[in-house]
């Protein structure tokens, strides 16, 4: 299981690497819409969680271009998002997410999300 | 709706505006109490007003840029031993682990962002179309920065535990009849 975390706030990306750190997958970061496709090409994950406002490229963007990619497409992305305005969310939508949240949040929120979309097992500990 | 009734705990040099400037007042309460308990397990109450600056010590400041229907700037004003315990909170590491300011900066910028796209939210829900900068942080132990122009410029305080935040929200006033 390999999730990509596309934020340009480290802060961001370390807490979802917290929220998944009993479950078995890989996470992969990203700063930006631009790092966050290429990293997409090269590790093609199975869920991308995406933020809005960044530099270089936004999630906006980026999600638009992940649509249009063949390769790309079918990857789910649940947007990890500070912007909650109903047109913003509605115009994200028809672009093709699976889910949505709202920052501030609460971690379990976030495994609950991913959980519904990918099947997250938890870390197996040794004896 | 936004009760427009005056508070104590703000301070305002402002003399236009009072309906939108209020609405915003509110949605801030709000999102600043939001993003403390959510993200900090902290609570943010609205205080009397503090200037911050004033008592000489160094301040670290979340500033994000809003254009639009509605242009201004939001700063997020914190003393810079409290800006490490909220970097420390958020974080889940030891103060001592915070090497320089990277970590810390990059904390009061992602609240900063919470706190304010929120607000920028409820304006665009509101009519009030506008786009946020992404954040940027500066330490300072200087007098803010004197407005320019046509601004209406508000300050609100809030404590947590021991500690202040201080909130200063600056908007052109030459917008401000937007939603009147």
């Amino acid at each position: 299981m390999k999730i990509l975390s596309v934020d340009d706030s480290k802060t961001i990306r370390m807490i979802v690497g917290r929220s998944l750190k009993n479950y078995d997958c890989v996470l992969c970061e990203a700063a930006n819409g631009e790092e966050g496709l290429a990293a997409a090409a090269s590790e093609k994950p199975d869920l991308i969680i995406l933020d809005i406002t960044m530099p270089v490229m936004d999630g906006v963007t980026m999600l638009t271009k992940l649509r249009e990619d063949p390769a790309l497409k079918a990857i789910p992305v649940v947007m990890l998002t500070a912007e909650s305005g109903r047109e913003n969310v509605a115009h994200i939508a028809r672009l093709g997410v699976r889910d949505y949240l709202v920052k501030p949040f609460k971690e379990d929120e976030l495994i609950e999300k991913i959980g519904r979309i990918v099947n997250l097992q938890p870390k197996l500990v040794a004896a | 709706m936004i009760s427009s009734t005056a508070v104590p705990f703000e301070m305002s040099t402002s003399t236009t505006a009072p309906i939108l400037i209020d609405e915003v007042r509110g949605y801030l309460n709000r999102s600043i109490s939001d993003v403390f308990d959510t993200m900090l397990g902290l609570e943010a109450k609205p205080a009397a007003y503090c200037d911050l600056h004033a008592s000489g010590q160094t301040i670290v400041s979340g500033s994000i840029r809003f254009d639009g229907d509605v242009t201004g700037v939001f700063h997020i004003h914190v003393p810079a031993a409290f800006a490490r315990t909220l970097a420390s909170r958020m974080l889940d590491l030891p103060e001592v682990e915070l090497e320089g300011d990277e970590m810390v900066n990059d904390v009061i910028g992602e609240l900063s962002n919470m706190i304010v796209a929120t607000v920028k939210s409820h304006l665009c829900d509101a009519g009030a179309s506008c786009v946020l900068s992404v954040p940027k942080v500066a330490h300072t132990n200087s007098s803010r920065i004197e407005r320019r122009g046509h601004v209406d410029r508000r300050f609100l305080t809030f404590r947590c535990g021991a500690d202040q935040i201080l909130v200063e929200f600056l908007m052109q006033t030459s917008l401000l009849s937007w939603l009147r």
